[in-house]
């Protein structure tokens, strides 16, 4: 069923072919086969035992406690020496940032510098939008946390994009740099975090450069992917009239492909602090510096009021960073940037007034004991006590909310769409699962897709995941499909009116950075079943990039295409419909793509809150020290996303081959 | 060009005349303090439930006041704070539910870690109902009572009769508990311990059935008003880590009860503070003592180092024991 409707998003067929021969009805016909054999065949051939790899899981445990032995050795060897003084160099960056934030500027200082930075490079709003936060910050009392967040994140967004575009410009001049790399960054943003902690834990100790590490290898993906795209789309004639008119390599790459892609590198920035700030509570299980990942973990338990408000300070701080970078960015645009020799004094003098006032605070913060952080008068209690007003009304059984609204919807999701999905895929024979999903890949990509298809399902049997994997499996199909639809909508509504884009923008922000446990829990006690709390934090986490890339896509359509239909009289649908969407479909097949990753990076928080399998697994792997089993079932969920990856991006490279 | 350096110089003209300020104004500021302690800093690790709040904060404040330690809090996950305490980074974990595998890596293998003993407290895993499903069926006060009635238990993804289980940080072996003791109910795993409890408070609201894998001590299960069920007694072949696929048959019995541990690292038990001795008298007269205290935690948000200061005032003998007084 599902499968189905992955198939049918990218329905939009350019060459035309008969019903019976469509790839949804094809699709569709090996689907029922499946169900027919589901149905007649014995109900209990789950992947043979015989065919596992059971001794997987002790090579791995052994494996982490020989690291651990080592690096435990008085005299460790020159690896462990090299990652020591990296470790320490990052813990005192960060340590220095924070100490520079609070005991040296003083809360006056540290909110000047900030507020004035953001003016005097980024504008008046931005100036506004940093003192903004800042103030939230402090009504929230969360002002030493947020200190600890704001310099550990700072670290970690700069040198993600330090390390991230570079790659990503050798991977857009470089097809095969790029071929090698993007399995890497596949890796890296679905093997989930809880099942590299310990190896980072061994190698960098706990701290901030464990956390700062741990982030890195979220957000330097998307820093890579995004600035590759915008070298890539660089159009190729200018390329080609650049090295014609004599353009070295170097002068090519900072006068022209940079420039050019200046706008995705701008996205590029927003994605990596977006993909960063979504890592503090994670970064926080390893970090001995606090932040604002402590009290949600803590809050979770004792104080869910408190967890919430932590999360929005997450939230806040990613906002105000994401927007005063945009604005400084605007602003500093060459193209639009035109300064005489007064102005450029103007600014000098600007400068040196943000310094000297800032400095001026810093002192009188001191004189007159300001205190490294903000405690003074905070609307803490009063905000914790309407939130837990909120989540009692929220948990109450007998309200119409849950009585008339959500339980019986809960249910009917559960016993129409999952349950009978699930025991469809753990319970059919696995060679008929097998066979059937490389055939659905075939039929949608090609060859080479099903071979990865067949290769990876194999290696989650070989690994003993398969009962596990199925069932994530299906939970990760239904989720993917409800959040493309929910995407593709929102963004072809986006692009088409411009109030909703500005609507949708801060939604999407929040969702990518609100750590899902804190508002996944309320859900549970709303959608009282297994499944669905996982399901929506799935949903809400991944729409919002199919969001994004979609509007992006049928936004960038070129607009002589779009006049033309108008000239020959196309309606807005059916200039939308016919004309947009249909030249979008390399952006939409993205945000499919992009969507399923999205949903894989957060199968070990459904996992966590009843999703159960593959999740549960990982997380109990480094809960419970048991390294190997955390890392199997990595393994599996690693494996599921390169073929789902694989095949929806086949579908890509097919069609633009059909086009041309 | 001129201009640029003037403006440069002002800038950095400023920019010292800050640093200069902020380092006299420290420097004048840190001393006092300096001279002051004796026991340096300790750094306690808190876990992720609300009893490790209590303990930490208590023991926070034991030492802050009485010894004049400097006390770093930090919150890092169970697993990972071993390696932490091997490394030197974390001092001491004050409840350790049995991580047996790292007692081996750590204690015994690395010696980097040392057990110092209980802290007061019987942990014990067990199966409860609420209390109103005992009083309707007064069977289900053991195993043998549910069997047969499984489909009490039932919910949307399990028809048949449902198990909740429990938090994967937490040993368990239910999966192989229910089948041998062919009980006809589906483990279904919940999700973290904040799942699980808004699953089962959710039910227990609406005074629905429910059976849940579930612990003591735990500061809710007074206000819950929970029974734990009875399981088979423990025989010597017993099971309790299902991960460890020993023969079915090992796993038929309840789980054990065991101390809960603490642990310290090897280089705070060598560093000779008087915070080491302390902490090794360190222990909770009784398991209502932590829950007295994690109640006011959760339940009331007080903030935990008040809780701990309300405990040490009334609880002036228990605290003296501990100072070795």
């Amino acid at each position: 069923m599902a499968a189905s409707t992955i198939a049918a998003t990218p329905g939009i067929v350019l060459e035309h072919r008969p019903w019976w021969r469509s790839r949804s009805t094809i699709v569709g016909a090996i689907v029922a086969v499946m169900v027919i054999c589901h149905l007649t065949l014995s109900r209990t051939l789950s992947w043979p035992d015989s065919l596992v790899w059971h001794s997987l899981n002790h090579y791995l445990d052994n494996m982490q406690n020989w690291l651990a032995a080592e690096s435990a050795k008085t005299h460790p060897n020159f690896a462990y020496r090299l990652i020591h003084w990296i470790s320490s160099g990052l813990d005192a960056l960060v340590r220095w940032l924070y100490h520079l934030l609070s005991k040296w500027l003083t809360w006056p200082g540290t909110t000047l510098l900030a507020g004035l930075l953001a003016w005097r490079f980024g504008g008046r709003r931005a100036g506004v939008i940093m003192v903004a936060s800042f103030a939230s910050f402090a009504a929230l009392g969360l002002w030493d946390d947020s200190m600890q967040t704001l310099a550990l994140m700072l670290v970690a967004v700069a040198f993600s994009l330090l390390v991230g575009v570079p790659l990503g410009i050798v991977a857009g001049r470089s097809d095969r740099f790029n071929a090698l790399i993007t399995p890497v960054l596949d890796a890296a943003q679905i093997i989930p975090a809880f099942a590299y902690l310990m190896p980072v834990v061994i190698f960098f100790s706990v701290g901030p450069a464990a956390a700062v590490i741990t982030t890195m290898v979220y957000s330097v993906p998307p820093a890579v992917r995004i600035t590759a795209l915008g070298i890539r789309g660089v159009p190729a004639n200018t390329v080609e009239a650049a090295l014609a008119l004599g353009s070295t390599q170097r002068q090519l790459l900072w006068k022209v492909q940079l420039p050019l892609a200046r706008r995705l590198l701008l996205l590029s920035v927003n994605q990596t602090i977006l993909f960063a700030l979504s890592m503090v509570v994670i970064a926080g299980l390893i970090n001995t510096e606090g932040g604002l990942g402590a009290p949600v973990t803590n809050g979770l338990n004792s104080d869910p009021a408190l967890a919430i408000l932590a999360g929005v300070a997450i939230v806040v701080m990613a906002i105000a960073l994401d927007r005063v970078t945009e604005a400084v960015a605007e602003r500093t645009d060459p193209a639009k940037r035109h300064l005489d020799v007064e102005a450029k004094k103007r600014a000098r003098l600007a400068t040196g007034a943000v310094f000297g006032t800032v400095a001026v605070a810093a002192i009188l913060g001191h004189l007159l004991s300001a205190g490294s952080a903000y405690t003074r008068w905070t609307a803490q209690d009063w905000l914790r006590t309407q939130v837990q007003n909120a989540l009692d009304y929220v948990q109450k059984p007998t309200t119409f909310l849950f009585k008339d609204l959500t339980n019986p919807v809960g249910n009917f999701l559960v016993a129409h769409m999952l349950q009978p999905l699930d025991t469809f895929l753990v319970q059919t024979p696995w060679f008929i699962t097998l066979a059937g999903l490389t055939t659905i890949a075939f039929v949608l990509s090609g060859l080479r897709p099903a071979v990865t298809t067949a290769l990876m399902f194999a290696l989650i049997g070989a690994i003993g995941e398969w009962g596990d994997a199925m069932d994530t499996f299906s939970q990760v199909l239904v989720a993917t499909a409800i959040a493309v639809v929910i995407g593709v909508v929102l963004g072809v509504l986006a692009a088409e009116i411009p109030w909703v884009s500005k609507a949708i923008r801060p939604v999407n922000d929040v969702l990518q950075t609100l750590p899902q446990l804190v508002y996944v829990i309320p859900f549970v006690y709303i959608f009282p079943i297994s499944y669905v709390p996982g399901l929506i934090a799935s949903v809400l986490y991944a729409f919002p990039v199919v969001v994004r890339l979609v509007e992006r896509g049928v936004r960038d359509v070129a607009p002589e295409t779009v006049e033309a239909a108008g000239a020959f009289g196309a309606t807005r649908l059916q200039t939308l419909v016919k004309v947009k969407i249909p030249l979008a479909r390399d952006a939409i097949m993205l945000g499919v793509n992009q969507g399923i990753i999205m949903v894989l990076a957060v199968v070990v928080i459904a996992g966590l809150v009843g999703s159960g399998a593959l999740g549960y697994a990982v997380a109990a792997g480094l809960q419970r020290g048991q390294f190997g089993i955390g890392v199997v079932a990595s393994i599996a969920i690693l494996a599921m996303g390169i073929a789902l990856d694989r095949v929806t991006r086949g579908n890509r490279s097919a069609a633009k081959g059909g086009r041309s | 060009m001129r201009g640029k350096w003037l403006y440069g110089t002002v800038g950095v003209v400023a920019a010292l005349a800050a640093v200069t300020g902020l380092i006299v104004a420290s420097t004048a500021t840190a001393r006092p303090t300096a001279a002051k302690a004796s026991c340096g800093t300790v750094t306690l690790n808190e876990q992720a439930w609300t009893g490790s709040t209590a303990n930490t904060y208590v023991a926070k404040y034991v030492l802050e006041k009485y010894l004049g330690c400097k006390v770093k809090v930090t919150d890092i996950a169970e697993i990972p704070v071993y390696q932490a305490m091997a490394q030197g980074k974390v001092d001491a974990v004050l409840e350790d539910w049995q991580h047996v595998a790292q007692y081996k890596q750590y204690a015994t293998k690395q010696k980097t870690v040392v057990l110092e003993g209980s802290n007061g407290l019987t942990g014990h895993i067990g199966w409860f109902i609420p209390k109103y499903l005992l009083q309707k069926y007064p069977s289900f006060a053991t195993w043998k009572g549910i069997k047969g009635h499984e489909k009490v238990f039932a919910s949307p993804e399990a028809p048949g009769g449902m198990f909740l289980g429990g938090d994967p940080s937490y040993e368990q072996k239910d999966t192989q508990l229910i089948q041998a003791l062919g009980l006809k109910l589906k483990h279904v795993t919940v999700g973290a311990e904040t799942a699980e409890v808004a699953r089962f408070s959710q039910l227990i609201a609406q005074k629905k059935p429910v059976i849940f894998y579930w612990w003591t001590p735990e500061y809710r299960n007074a206000e819950l008003n929970l029974v734990e069920v009875k399981l088979p007694a423990r025989m010597k072949s017993c099971q309790d880590d299902g991960s460890t696929n020993a023969p079915i048959a090992d796993y038929r019995c309840a789980y054990s009860s065991y101390p809960l541990e603490k642990v310290f690292s090897k280089k705070f038990v060598a560093s000779g503070s008087p915070a080491v001795a302390v902490l090794k008298r360190f222990a909770w007269p009784s398991n209502s003592d932590q829950n007295t205290v994690s109640e006011w935690i959760a339940g009331q948000h007080m903030d935990p180092a008040k809780a701990a200061e309300k405990y040490v005032k009334t609880h002036m003998a228990v605290v003296n024991k501990w100072l070795g007084k």
